[in-house]
């Protein structure tokens, strides 16, 4: 754990305002409860339509859709693009190409991690930006702060310069003509659905698209950005970015050719499953987990001559003592599911805490974060509940527990490997 | 689904008042929004419980919530077989799924619960 650093740290005061619908949220109330839907991120989504268990095993038998219209897409173009991105990401933008896309971070000069994000290249000058909804707003007024000159990019060096770049809101259809949400496709029959909607030259590339790669064409006549790009652990999966008007017909068109629509609550189950980190959990949060320690050190290129936040990434990776790990543990019904912030015990020790955890199938599945050196895989950890309500105070269940604090686990776990592909 | 010779709560647990024991249970409404239940925890049997007190844990995968006690009273029976199929909650809210039989030693607080048609205009307008 890093303490935040207030020297070259962006502070961002989001402000606050009601919650507003998703660009497909008329579509929601066709297909589920108003019951279940819920606030995230600003944005009224829905938790499930059918139920968790049943979208969660749709994705991994056959395919299933997700509304990420919400997620940010912010477009970085012109000659300093290149130059402007590999200043202020961590991973290496210069060898990206045309056609691919790169996982990477948003770090302010603190080493604190602001967002983790997608960069694909859509042309030599041309780049789409990918961001959380959660971080969206701060995000851009990182990215505008940087092109005013407004904040610092360097601690050690205040007075260090980056060449800028102007960005756009790609969702915000008075930004321009090209604009794009997303939805997501995923599963091992995705490509099933999306080819009844292409023609033979397009259902040919999308075929043959690789893993984080992207190619543009017509689904249902709809432009469409198509990526091979996911979030829930599939080992075949696309996202479509596609323009705002558009969206709804798309949407509609992936579940008549047979993708079953699926909730946030899936989505998270999905993550969870393939130990895939969310911002505010497994990176950043109350922990402050940076990269190195969430298990992608790799996209954090310490040999760039500079990018935003380098000197801290070169501390912490040479330092850090506590990592991300996956967890397996009974998901049998009458076993209380463990939760975040519930600990995890090792040699009758409190060793980390639980970030996440879902149900999948007959199994828990938990991300947790625990001293480096004792999560091996195939080791077994003990899991604490913290206490749930009130009556559980009173008969003596703690409400937290301490680091290396002296508490036996109430159920054990299996550290799996950090991620897995379906 | 709001069955009418029932007494509600806003919290979205239902009440059968059958002389001076009352049988509890979570609405429709609550196991639709909890999604399907994973875990149950119920009070011991002879706990003494205040209307609006904590008198159970219900826990989907997605979240843990409290049950809150209708009535004033004590508690004589509890669901057991609700600790291996949780998930009866779901299936049968009303029936199989009841939570727990309490002595009523309040027969005041029996008045505080709403009638269906109270509950009904209540959820509709969540």
């Amino acid at each position: 754990m890093t303490e935040k650093q207030a020297a070259g740290a962006f502070v961002f005061e989001p402000v606050p305002g009601s919650p507003v619908g998703s660009v497909l949220y008329n579509e929601h109330l066709k297909l589920t409860d108003k019951a279940h839907i819920a606030e995230f991120a600003g944005y009224l989504m829905p938790l499930w339509y059918s139920s968790i268990a049943e979208e969660h095993s749709a994705v991994r038998q056959r395919a299933g859709v997700f509304d990420c219209t919400h997620m940010g897409a912010l477009e970085v173009a012109g000659p300093n693009a290149e130059s402007f991105l590999d200043a202020t990401t961590t991973n290496n933008v210069r060898a990206l190409q045309v056609g691919s896309a790169q996982y990477s971070y948003l770090l302010d000069a603190a080493g604190n991690v602001l967002d983790d994000i997608i960069i694909y290249r859509r042309e030599k000058e041309k780049f789409m930006v990918v961001v959380n909804a959660s971080n969206e707003p701060k995000a851009k007024a990182y990215l505008a702060a940087l092109n005013a000159g407004k904040t610092i990019v360097d601690s050690a060096k205040p007075d260090r310069k980056i060449k800028t770049a102007p960005f756009r809101d790609m969702r915000d259809t008075k930004t321009g003509s090209d604009c794009r949400v997303d939805i997501a496709v995923q599963g091992p029959a995705s490509p099933d659905v999306l080819c009844k909607l292409a023609d033979t030259s397009v259902a040919q590339q999308l075929k043959n698209l690789k893993s984080f790669t992207l190619c543009q064409g017509k689904l249902s006549g709809i432009d469409c950005i198509i990526t091979r790009t996911g979030y829930t652990g599939a080992k075949v999966c696309f996202e479509l970015f596609v323009h705002p008007k558009d969206v709804a017909k798309l949407w509609q068109k992936v579940i008549e050719a047979g993708a079953l629509p699926c909730g946030l609550g899936a989505r998270d189950s999905l993550r969870v499953e393939a130990g895939l980190p969310l911002y505010g959990h497994e990176l950043d949060g109350p922990y402050n987990i940076s990269p190195f320690e969430a298990g992608y050190g790799w996209a954090v290129k310490l040999d760039k001559e500079f990018f935003i936040g380098k000197a801290a990434m070169e501390k912490i990776s040479k330092t850090y003592k506590m990592k991300v790990a996956r967890i397996e543990l009974s998901g049998e019904k009458g076993i209380r599911p463990v939760r975040q912030n519930d600990a995890v015990i090792c040699g009758g020790i409190c060793a980390g805490w639980v970030l996440s955890s879902a149900t999948a199938g007959s199994r828990q599945i938990a991300i947790i974060y625990m001293d480096k050196d004792k999560a091996n895989e195939g080791n077994s950890v003990g899991i604490y509940y913290l206490a749930r309500s009130e009556s559980q105070v009173s008969k003596g269940r703690k409400q937290a527990v301490k680091k290396s604090e002296r508490i036996n686990g109430d159920i054990t776990g299996k550290i799996l490997s950090r991620f897995e592909k379906f | 689904m709001i069955p009418k010779w029932l007494l509600y709560t806003k919290d979205h647990e239902w009440a059968k008042i059958e002389g001076d024991i009352a049988i509890i249970g979570i609405t429709d409404h609550a196991q639709n929004q909890l999604g399907e239940l994973t875990f149950i925890e119920l009070p011991d049997v002879g706990k003494e419980i205040k209307q609006k007190g904590e008198l159970a844990v219900v826990e989907s995968s997605k979240a843990a919530s409290d049950v809150y006690s209708p009535i004033t009273g004590k508690v004589t029976e509890v669901n057991t077989a609700l600790q291996s199929k949780p998930e009866t909650v779901n299936d049968d809210c009303y029936g199989a799924g009841w939570i727990c039989k309490i002595k009523i030693t309040d027969k005041g607080s029996v008045q505080n619960l709403i009638d269906a048609a109270q509950y009904e205009i209540y959820v509709k307008d969540l």
